[in-house]
């Protein structure tokens, strides 16, 4: 079984709705690591704000965060190499990384006839309508 | 554990209560969880957050569970081990994201966890006294217990929110045992404060409902402050005596229901112990001391001078805050009121989950909208507004996993926060009077807006423009105009300055204060109550030359303000002695 962990920025909660407003990347990729986990990967998240500890006892996270300062969080490790850093990957990312095969899920994409500045979420074009 | 509306005198009656039990032979533990705490003033002892003897008195511990210096604690628990493995910014990251509004109120409750929850902490104590904050902050600390028991239950995942407090789950067990002993009749007794007024009735018949409803059934009833006319021949004490009467008499039937206690009004402050000492064992004989005879003082202005300088700029937003009870609703209202007659569109709200605005102005006004954020709308339609928009594309899994961290604690917080910041918003438009939460919540409030103003400026493109506008929009003193709201007495007073100058830190300068309910302002011949009105003027002086860029004094209401009439009186001009 592959593992992937995910360190994240301190933040108080998984998928961001306790901050300001929701960032949509965040319940995005939530919802990935499920879908990864039904795939039979294991799944290890880390909150920056809650286990610290996670980050130091890992000699690349710690290298690579005191190299870099927060800026490379989120960091994300398969099988302990470093995977993505500063972003949020795509679940095809994800999907390559812990060697199963991708199927689409939810992406981001802009949503031009509200505000050009919001990004929101949107599923699959459905084609058999 | 004592609960009731902010200015019904818990803490007198709680400090009474433990100096009583301790010179009887008990060892006592008082603690406060008010953020706006004045323990160490009516004990006239310096507390911390460790049992503290009190001077003077053999036996009676007190300490003050200080949500700020919890949260540092907490902080630096999670921290403190990693500040040399971590680099700068990392430690920034960690130590903002403790820093908000939960953090506070959950640092806070966890003290309150280990006291109640934990036999061994307070063994040594035959009994441990909570003057708890302000009815509002009191019952979401009261009900925590049961939301987060119910949150931990049903949180299946077990990795997404449980708040910036990580180690909850393995806080469960105490908080469960915290629970059971606040339900517990034989261990817990709550007493329910009130003074025998409609409003604070009110208050205490909606805390004995909830209270009731999450398990707190151990409840009695304090009247603090009944008060008989000395003379027959004086308005003033004639009619606090009719309003008291009235008041009593149309209690609520649940509060008729339980055991009461009656506590008549005493003419002096009740600070240190001696005074606690004679309340405790019924010997302050106030009613036939000698009317003193005092200085003549030229009384500040009344409400209505106020009005003027307010009105000239024609929009903007004006806060009244201040300690509950001290009268904010009806300061609000009657400038409210006041406002929409001189023909401007004014939009009163509150952000008081126990407001009655909806009391204070009983018919419409033309020109003038109330209205009043509701926790839990507000959350409900938050989340809503993320499930439709952040979660309108997810799978099943994902909107699951969003709802679940959605039904976290912190929801209501930023709920409420945004609706906030929609009503400041609104002062570009015209008048918006807001009627603040007591003290300790709304500090709460201004804290997050702190907090919610450092994120801002991390992460701009998803914040609404009224919550990136907000802190800004509260500084600008053209903008928002801060009424300070107090009682001409030491203890009102004296926390009317703290919260002055938190405001201050935090780069907002108060624009006037108003003294509610003066006696002294009304006249009175009675000897109780002139007296009382005469230990008015040391404070009404102390705000006046120490506190106040402008002060306006406001009598105590002979009818009770409510309504468009009652209102009105509160604009007259004082009567000149």
């Amino acid at each position: 079984m592959i593992t992937i962990q995910v360190f994240d920025p301190a933040m108080c909660c998984s998928t961001g709705v306790c901050g300001p407003s929701v960032d949509p990347a965040l319940p995005r990729f939530a919802a990935d690591l499920e879908w990864l986990k039904s795939k039979n990967v294991k799944v290890e998240r880390f909150n920056l704000a809650q286990e610290v500890g996670a980050f130091t006892s890992n000699p690349i996270v710690k290298v690579t965060l005191n190299a870099q300062g927060t800026k490379c969080l989120p960091l994300i490790l398969a099988e302990g190499m470093i995977v993505s850093q500063g972003t949020y990957p795509t679940r095809e990312v994800l999907a390559a990384a812990a060697a199963v095969s991708y199927e689409p899920g939810p992406t981001i994409k802009r949503v031009k006839e509200q505000s050009p500045e919001l990004v929101s979420i949107s599923g699959p074009t459905k084609v058999n309508l | 554990m004592y609960t009731g509306k902010g200015g019904v005198g818990k803490t007198s009656i709680a400090c009474a209560t433990a100096v009583f039990l301790a010179e009887n032979g008990k060892r006592v533990l008082l603690v406060s969880t008010d953020p706006a705490s004045n323990l160490d003033e009516v004990l006239q002892t310096r507390l911390g957050m460790r049992p503290t003897l009190v001077e003077k008195v053999k036996g009676l511990y007190a300490m003050n569970v200080d949500p700020e210096e919890a949260a540092r604690q907490y902080r630096e628990r999670v921290v403190g081990p990693y500040r040399d493995l971590l680099p700068e910014s990392a430690v920034k990251n960690i130590e903002e994201q403790l820093s908000g509004a939960c953090t506070l109120e959950i640092a806070a409750f966890d003290e309150f966890a280990k006291l109640l929850g934990d036999a061994h902490a307070t063994s040594d104590f035959d009994h441990v006294i909570f003057d708890t904050a302000p009815t509002g902050h009191t019952l979401r600390l009261l009900q925590l217990p049961a939301a987060w028991s119910g949150f931990i239950d049903s949180n299946v995942g077990g990795t997404s929110c449980l708040g910036p407090l990580a180690g909850l789950q393995a806080q469960r067990e105490l908080y469960e045992k915290t629970m059971a002993s606040l339900s517990d009749a034989t261990t817990t007794t709550i007493f329910l404060v009130s003074r025998p007024e409609h409003s604070a009735l009110a208050e205490a018949e909606r805390t004995r409902n909830e209270l009731d409803a999450i398990g707190l059934k151990n409840q009695k009833l304090i009247l603090n402050g009944i008060f008989q006319a000395c003379a027959t021949n004086d308005s003033i004490a004639i009619a606090l005596e009719r309003r008291g009467c009235e008041a009593l008499a149309d209690m609520p039937n649940g509060l008729e229901g339980l055991p009461r206690i009656e506590v008549p009004l005493v003419a002096q402050s009740l600070i240190g112990v001696g005074a606690l000492r004679r309340l405790g064992e019924g010997r302050l004989d106030e009613a036939k001391a000698a009317l003193q005879t005092q200085a003549e003082m030229n009384l500040p202005p009344s409400l209505a001078a106020l009005i003027p300088d307010l009105i000239a700029r024609g929009k903007g937003v004006i806060m009244t805050m201040g300690k509950g009870g001290v009268g904010k609703t009806t300061v609000a209202a009657a400038l409210a009121m006041e406002l929409a007659r001189s023909g401007h569109r004014v939009h009163l709200t509150t952000t008081d989950p126990a407001a009655h605005v909806h009391l204070a102005l009983r018919e419409d006004i033309p020109g003038l909208r109330v209205s009043r954020i509701d926790p839990i709308a507000e959350t409900r339609a938050y989340t809503a507004e993320v499930m439709s928009e952040s979660g309108r594309d997810l799978d099943a899994k994902g909107r699951a996993l969003l709802e679940e961290d959605l039904r976290s604690p912190c929801t209501e917080e930023i709920a409420v926060f945004r609706a906030f910041a929609r009503c400041v918003d609104e002062g570009n438009q015209g008048f918006v009077v807001i009627d603040t939460a007591p003290t300790g919540h709304t500090l709460l409030l201004l804290d997050a807006a702190e907090a919610y103003h450092r994120d801002v400026a991390r992460n701009l493109s998803y914040i609404p423009d009224s919550v990136r506008r907000l802190l800004p929009q509260l500084r600008d003193p053209n903008f928002t105009r801060i009424i300070i709201v107090t009682l001409p007495e030491a203890t009102p007073v004296h926390e009317a300055a703290r919260l002055q100058d938190d405001l201050n830190r935090a780069a907002i300068t108060p624009y006037a204060w108003v003294i509610n309910q003066s006696f002294y302002a009304t006249g009175t011949r009675d000897p109780l109550l002139a007296k009382r009105g005469a230990l008015e003027l040391r404070y009404i002086a102390e705000v006046r030359d120490k506190l106040a860029r402008r002060l306006a004094l406001v009598p105590w209401q002979a009818e009770s303000p409510v309504g468009a009439e009652g209102l009105q009186q509160l604009l007259e001009e004082t009567v000149t002695k």
